[in-house]
């Protein structure tokens, strides 16, 4: 028969119910959303790379976003759209959006018409932004549309052929574009602008993904890519530094409460497990 | 919040909670919900998917875009891997997908992935700028190294390999801790972001009528 290992401290602490570690963490993330505090925010570089790579085109230049935008992961990269959507209208800018992913037409009509709004910035759909919808493009349709934008998209969104539409008369590959802004979910696929747009034609190209998406980009910043954006962390960053405030700060603050109950638990979890260690050899 | 709004808190609201009650324990609530959630998506790709066939291939080929027909053909063999006897067939469009997606990926990974990313490990070493870029480029030069010997398994792992190795490792387990603390706080994101709307939307807005 197996003799019971008496209960001390170190196995105590090692079988706290992890529904405690739910609570704490509920209570800890829900007091920043009830009352916001607004945890100072530190800008990194990637951050000021992808800000300063659209703030310093010559107006009238032809930025390329690429939409991969999924529901089940908005709220991880939501702060990032709106910041950037916002800092690409407020200049005089053209900007053309296709979506790789079904959801990413949803979610752009929900931004653009519902929060974002380009006309409250006076700009004109087909003048100075044009959504060519969605095409199930993956890497290969990333490379036949820099090569010809019409090729993948011989119309708009709303069926518009693209010569009919004023803003891409003269548009139609990667000589005519100033800067790819690639957004995507999948860790890997930032190799598809690196390997489409910059090693052939040495496009600039700055990325948005999700914060463990992170580690994945950073290699290629900032000789590849001139900057990047991964998760809600450096969403907040991008709100702070172009001054457009968004879903970004509550979600930080929330996110660095919930941390410390993780931290909490995390240094229970290694007590415990030290304790019943050198307990065992005494 | 109009009625449409209201309704879509509500709904939105009976799922979210669907699945946090799993967090207590697994119940009928939590299935019904994950079951719905996960057949609305399937419902809403299929119909996409389904609009992207009439739209790409059957309507241009209806107006004369006879080319299309290869694509189409080869799509439809795939689905005789339905069929054991006649799964062969899907091999063709299977090879062709392969084919395209190294050729298109093969010049971009070489120089791209490759030298440039080599190129970019040396460089820097001897372009920095400060201490802290020295510093920089000398560990990721020696992390870039010793992990590559870590795999390495032609030879024993011993003497000066053995120590690169035993250093690789290191540099792996903190990418590897990197990472998986960015999986964490990716999931409390999700989760976050689930609380702001039953906070927001759902009691502030739809119950509370809070602006």
């Amino acid at each position: 028969m197996v003799e019971k290992e008496p209960a001390n401290i170190w196995i105590k602490l090692g079988n706290i119910d992890y529904r405690w570690l739910y609570a704490l963490s509920f209570v800890l993330m829900v007091i920043p959303i009830l009352r916001p505090i607004g945890l100072p925010t530190l800008v990194s570089e990637p951050t000021k790379g992808y800000y300063n790579a659209i703030v310093s085109l010559p107006p009238g230049s032809v930025v390329a976003v690429s939409f991969q935008g999924s529901a089940a992961l908005l709220d991880e990269q939501e702060a990032q759209f709106i910041a950037t959507w916002k800092i690409l209208f407020e200049r005089d800018l053209k900007v053309i959006f296709y979506c790789p992913s079904s959801d990413g037409v949803i979610i752009l009509n929900e931004e653009l018409e519902k929060i974002v709004k380009p006309e409250k910035y006076g700009k004109v759909y087909g003048v100075d932004y044009v959504r060519l919808g969605y095409a199930p493009l993956g890497e290969t349709g990333e490379a036949a549309l820099a090569t010809n934008i019409r090729s993948v998209f011989p119309t708009d969104l709303y069926g518009t052929p693209l010569d009919e539409i004023p803003m891409m008369k003269d548009i139609n590959d990667h000589t005519d574009i100033d800067l790819l802004i690639f957004q995507h979910t999948a860790c890997t696929s930032v190799e598809w602008p690196i390997r489409q747009w910059v090693v052939p034609y040495g496009m600039k190209v700055i990325t948005m993904t999700l914060g463990c998406c992170g580690p994945m980009a950073a290699p290629y910043y900032p000789k590849q890519i001139l900057g990047f954006l991964a998760g809600s962390g450096m969403g907040t960053e991008l709100e702070v530094l172009s001054g457009h405030p968004g879903p970004g700060a509550v979600m930080s603050d929330a996110k660095n409460f919930g941390v410390l109950g993780l931290l909490v638990f995390l240094v229970f979890g290694n007590l415990s497990y030290l304790g019943k260690r050198f307990g065992r050899k005494e | 919040m109009n009625f449409w709004e209201i309704l879509g808190a509500w709904v939105g609201a009976f799922f979210v909670i669907s699945v946090l009650t799993m967090l207590w324990k697994d119940n009928p609530y939590f299935r019904f919900g994950q079951q719905a959630i996960i057949g609305a998506t399937i419902a809403h790709y299929v119909l996409f998917n389904m609009k992207n066939v009439l739209n790409m291939a059957l309507i241009p080929i209806s107006k004369g875009n006879v080319i299309l027909v290869v694509p189409l053909i080869l799509g439809l063999l795939m689905y005789t891997r339905l069929s054991p006897d006649h799964a062969w067939f899907s091999k063709y469009p299977t090879s062709v997908l392969v084919g395209v997606g190294i050729g298109v990926m093969i010049a971009g990974t070489l120089r791209g992935q490759i030298i440039d990313q080599v190129k970019a490990t040396v460089v820097d070493i001897f372009t920095a700028g400060t201490t802290f870029d020295l510093m920089n480029g000398i560990i990721i030069a020696v992390g870039t190294v010793t992990a590559i010997t870590f795999w390495l398994f032609t030879r024993e792992h011993k003497g000066a390999l053995g120590a690169s190795a035993k250093i690789g490792r290191i540099f792996l387990m903190v990418s590897l801790g990197t990472n998986w603390a960015g999986e964490e706080v990716w999931y409390l994101t999700q989760i976050i972001g689930r609380l702001i709307f039953l906070i927001n939307v759902w009691i502030k807005g739809a119950i509370l009528g809070m602006a």
